[in-house]
């Protein structure tokens, strides 16, 4: 197994070109359903039942039964294989989620982790509403912080659904940068 | 909940989780984040972490957790954030979400929060949100 990725290579003079324009978007394999709610409920041990049981939704004034809020990140990642794709080896670079500010922006930096994200949430998911994500880069600060040197990165990420509708609107800040021992 | 009810400075009820490997196994088939970082101990401790650590949909999610479980099913979950990560939440570490309402604005239905997360480490998450509610 080869290490994993932390970012597309590239100048700054190539992340400063990225600013401002869709980055990427990716659209997500399935539907809203019961049991993808279920599984991701799951983990948390969280028991609501407007996210399982359509009867109580509607007395809280929805139409169905609705997905949690933050469901809509998991809604919007593309497959992580599909019909058609090579078939994995063994030394394959292991796949990440795909975040496009580290993956698909190039920047002169071999690490990055996220620091903040907030989101705000519109339209409620139901099940077979699918989702959408676009994202733009809309942030370039350069900055020294003590694991290295690089830049925070600012991407926004518009959730929509088949509609058209907006479900919720993301900021994610990642810093990319050269670790200390590397510099 | 109802709106007229609140207090600024009430707090919501805490929730403690422990973070085991097989839960983080687990959120990671379900929100879909397969990130190494998060289930993979060599991988992490590779990147300065102690070991596999929980994701930031995890972290958004038990939040939304906490405020659900505090406002009731009627609460409209508007914003989430900043969430601000400062330390790892780690395999083998048990952690507390916790909550104050930090403004209530009864004319729009808007309740304004002050949420964070606890360990053994510290305080290791800091987040605001916004929730709506009605009488």
């Amino acid at each position: 197994m080869s290490e994993p990725s932390w970012g597309l290579w590239g100048t700054w003079e190539e992340t400063e070109a990225c600013l401002g324009k869709v980055v990427g978007q990716s659209t997500g394999p399935d539907p809203v359903e019961r049991g993808s709610i279920r599984r991701w409920l799951e983990p948390k041990e969280f028991a609501c039942d407007i996210h399982t049981d359509a009867e109580s939704a509607r007395a809280a004034g929805y139409d169905d039964l609705i997905a949690p809020a933050s469901m809509v990140f998991t809604y919007g990642i593309a497959p992580y294989w599909s019909p058609g794709d090579k078939p994995a080896a063994i030394d394959d670079e292991p796949t990440q989620i795909q975040i496009p500010v580290i993956f698909d922006v190039p920047a002169p930096c071999d690490k990055s982790f996220a620091t903040s994200v907030e989101v705000e949430f519109f339209e409620p998911l139901y099940p077979g509403d699918v989702v959408t994500c676009t994202s733009r880069l809309v942030d370039i600060k350069h900055k020294e912080l003590k694991v290295g040197k690089g830049a925070f990165l600012r991407q926004e990420d518009t959730y929509t659904k088949q509609t058209g509708e907006v479900v919720a609107v993301a900021y994610l800040d990642i810093f990319r940068f050269v670790a200390v021992d590397n510099a | 909940m109802q709106i007229s009810k609140i207090q600024v400075g009430d707090t919501l009820p805490e929730i403690s989780i422990p973070i085991t490997l097989q839960r983080l196994v687990m959120e990671a088939g379900a929100n879909r984040d397969l990130s190494l970082i998060h289930h993979d101990t060599k991988v992490a401790q590779a990147t300065g972490a102690p070991d596999a650590f929980a994701n930031t949909f995890f972290l958004i999610g038990m939040f939304e957790r906490l405020m659900r479980e505090w406002a009731g099913p009627l609460a409209r979950i508007r914003k989430i954030g900043p969430l601000r990560m400062m330390i790892f939440n780690a395999v083998g570490d048990t952690v507390q979400f916790k909550g104050v309402v930090e403004s209530v604005d009864a004319a729009s239905g808007r309740v304004s929060l002050d949420m964070w997360v606890e360990s053994e480490r510290g305080k290791t998450v800091t987040s605001k949100a916004v929730l709506e509610l009605k009488d």
